[in-house]
């Protein structure tokens, strides 16, 4: 019996027997290599529930859907390790209680499908060390070096440009686990901080407060770099950040639930080479 | 002839410290460069990154916010949150391409007026010869010549 079957009949065993209500899975979507979020409350519904390796969404953004988790009840969902992450930082942050979610995980290794064991996130203990070795796409490790070589106006002109091509859809925002802020600042006209126009200089704004309000949570699983109607290169900025944050701090977000969000912390020894 | 360049500098300091400091400056009657608009705040905790895009956005050449030396705080911890803040913030604007230069961090206490007089100077002078930021202020001025439409 393959993963995709063995997870079926977990999920319809979880919803029959009403320990969970619902699951969140991937169903087929409009082509043979898109898969399409499925919400299934019923045995029959969970029958459609598909898994291979183009299972690439990070399905733990709909577990902060407003009303979701406030009767108590659990719900069950297929989690990728960056998935699990996020698990992590919201519960880090929170935004979830640990036993409300039961975990379908699974790892995409070759383009394998592998199981991973363990159904609630405190199962999950060798995940920081997982995080702490994953290495980050090299493409993306050479980019971000290249643009930190550069002088200040190339790099200004490099993000100009990229945040030009920005049509303000706010898909970034709302494809990312960590944005559940019920009122987004870049929604807040009194006073309003950023420009809610798409001209260049609310683009810029809006990019910066989206990567500021992702340093030390992004669990890198890339969602807004492929939600990106016009390619702009998301997932460079936030790794970029993501480094930071590790070098200057220590700190890898969603190592475990325990953790302290790094923003939301401090310790009397940070550096402080940059204040006179 | 054009007008020589004065460089608007926007200073968001906190009131205990950063503020009482360049108080004391003015009652010392130490001079310094008239290029900086105070900004007073409870504490450098409350200084939120979105006052630094703020002041660019309105046409500011350098930016300088200062509180308390660490340890002096007096909600305990409000400097030490925001120095993690700007320690992210900082390299965030710098990877973006706004030049370290123009977005300045200090610590200034009650008793340094003379390290705000000096450090206001200082930051002065540096933007200066920087020149305005004509980069950050041209994304500005592209909006008000599209709002006519």
């Amino acid at each position: 019996m393959g993963i995709q079957e063995q997870y079926r009949n977990e999920a319809a065993s979880l919803l029959s027997s009403g320990e969970v209500k619902l699951v969140i899975g991937f169903g087929a979507g409009s082509t043979a290599d898109r898969r399409r979020p499925l919400f299934a409350c019923t045995a029959a519904e969970a029958e459609q529930f598909v898994l291979d390796s183009a299972c690439i969404a990070n399905l733990s953004a709909y577990l902060v859907t407003e009303g979701l988790l406030t009767d108590g009840k659990k719900v069950a969902v297929y989690l990728k390790p960056d998935g699990l992450r996020s698990i992590n930082i919201l519960i880090a942050e929170a935004q979830l209680k640990p036993e409300q979610v039961v975990i379908l995980g699974y790892a995409i290794e070759n383009g394998e499908v592998k199981p991973l064991t363990g159904r609630s996130i405190g199962d999950f203990t060798d995940l920081g060390d997982r995080i702490r070795a994953t290495t980050p796409p090299p493409a993306v490790v050479q980019e971000a070096e290249r643009i930190d070589a550069m002088s200040s106006d190339e790099r200004f002109a490099f993000w100009k440009e990229q945040f030009s091509k920005c049509i303000k859809c706010y898909a970034c925002r709302q494809v990312c686990p960590m944005c559940y802020c019920r009122r987004c600042i870049v929604d807040v006209n009194q006073p309003q901080w950023i420009s809610t126009s798409s001209h260049t200089l609310g683009n810029f704004e809006w990019n910066l407060v989206r990567a500021f309000h992702l340093a030390g949570r992004c669990a890198a699983c890339g969602a807004c770099d492929r939600a990106c109607p016009v390619n702009i290169p998301l997932r460079l900025i936030n790794y970029r950040m993501g480094k930071e944050v590790r070098d200057a701090f220590d700190y890898c977000a969603g190592e475990n639930s325990g953790q302290k969000p790094v923003l939301a912390s401090y310790s009397q020894d940070d550096s402080e080479t940059f204040i006179l | 002839m054009s007008e020589p360049f004065e460089p608007k500098i926007v200073a968001f300091v906190c009131t205990y410290c950063t503020y009482a400091g360049a108080d004391l400056a003015g009652t010392s009657r130490l001079k310094y460069a008239p290029n900086v608009r105070i900004v007073r705040l409870p504490c450098t905790g409350r200084i939120s990154p979105m006052f630094i895009l703020k002041a660019l956005q309105k046409g500011a050449d350098a930016v300088l916010v200062s509180g308390c030396h660490p340890g002096d705080c007096h909600f305990s911890a409000g400097n030490y949150h925001a120095r993690r803040r700007w320690t992210v913030f900082r390299a965030l604007l710098s990877f973006t391409g706004i030049p370290d230069e123009r977005i300045r961090f200090s610590w200034i206490s009650a008793a340094e007026g003379a390290k705000f007089a000096e450090l206001i100077n200082e930051i002065t002078e540096d933007t200066r010869k920087l020149g305005p930021f004509e980069q950050y202020q041209e994304l500005q001025k592209v909006i008000e010549t599209q709002s006519s439409y």
